[in-house]
């Protein structure tokens, strides 16, 4: 999380990033991942939006496997959820990180957020979730 | 080396038109680098340009325009050591402040290092209403308005022409002195005439 109060133009930002490899032992083909990742936005946006956001900013997800990668982000918008990237063939093990900006948030309520979403999107999707570092690579 | 800074609002498509901007200057053998600031300590759309094969830096875990000004210069000098790309096309954060970006590179760039180039905007026609009408975000994308030199009028796809014509009004009163584009990276409107704008403003003749 990031104390972004320093320009006051960035006045009630709050932002957060986190990690993790999802996993299950029946893999998943490319149009269940984008289904997924779309899921997911939604349930990041509705996340934030019941904890009070004002405006979703951008959030955004990586997912990366070793047959490919999709990036999937909303501003917030009924319908405006973008999924691309190159799906490859199916995994049962991938790498998501998410990346939230809300406005009207604390950053403690953005986490909560971001970390409600992926438990249980993951869960809908039958996915174990592991912690990953910090790094993108 | 020259830095083109592509600002605009959070989702006004800075990464997708990033990636289509450095794909043209390369066609026509200009050496680009990508340097990519997020606010997320976790960056997501270096990665996403790098898997387009660009060449790129991300700097994450604040915005450049004031908490990592020192992370940027140190990025900026280590392409200049390293690559030496013609252009460096930086994406700030979506919240940033251009001006504030322009002001820190003039003043911590030793001379002749790195010199300005134009600074393009995005502003996203779609969410025109929002962008300019909620409280929440309408001082902060004036501002990087006023900033620009080139507005690109983004999504031109995705609206019906009288919503985009009004949008393309609104900002011309912001900022009148602005080059203003209509851009969709999506069919391609737009783009050969601002990479022809970055090449004439970027590239010594």
């Amino acid at each position: 999380m990031n104390d972004l109060r320093i320009h006051p133009l960035h006045e009630g930002t709050s932002a957060y990033a986190t990690a993790c490899f999802l996993s299950r032992e029946k893999n998943m083909d490319g149009a269940e991942l984008r289904r997924f990742a779309e899921r997911l936005m939604h349930s990041l946006s509705a996340s934030s939006i019941k904890r009070g956001a004002k405006v979703i900013g951008h959030i955004k997800a990586y997912i990366e496997h070793q047959e490919g990668f999709l990036h999937a982000h909303t501003v917030g918008e009924p319908g405006d959820i973008t999924v691309d990237g190159r799906d490859g063939g199916p995994v049962g093990r991938f790498k998501l990180v998410v990346n939230s900006i809300i406005f009207g948030l604390p950053e403690e309520a953005v986490k909560d957020a971001a970390d409600e979403a992926i438990r249980e999107t993951s869960a809908l999707f039958g996915l174990v979730r592991e912690p990953a570092g910090l790094s993108r690579e | 080396m020259r830095l083109v800074q592509v600002a605009g609002w959070l989702g006004s498509g800075k990464t997708t038109l990033i990636i289509a901007l450095s794909k043209g200057l390369s066609r026509k053998g200009i050496k680009v680098a990508v340097l990519v600031n997020e606010i997320g300590a976790i960056p997501v759309d270096g990665r996403v340009i790098q898997d387009y094969g660009l060449t790129v830096k991300d700097i994450g875990g604040g915005c450049i325009c004031c908490q990592m000004a020192g992370s940027m210069m140190k990025t900026l000098r280590l392409l200049r050591e390293g690559p030496n790309p013609d252009i460096v096309i930086l994406e700030p954060t979506g919240i940033a402040v251009p001006h504030a970006v322009k002001k820190m590179v003039l003043s911590a760039a030793p001379s002749g290092e790195i010199s300005l180039g134009p600074t393009i905007v995005l502003f996203d026609t779609t969410r025109a209403a929002k962008l300019l009408g909620y409280e929440t975000l309408q001082r902060a994308v004036t501002t990087q308005l006023k900033d620009a030199d080139i507005i690109a009028l983004s999504k031109s796809d995705a609206i019906a022409e009288e919503a985009f014509a009004k949008a393309g009004e609104s900002v011309r009163v912001i900022n009148p002195r602005a080059q203003i584009i209509r851009l969709s990276v999506t069919n391609g409107d737009g783009m050969a005439a601002l990479t022809q704008v970055v090449e004439e403003m970027t590239v010594p003749a």
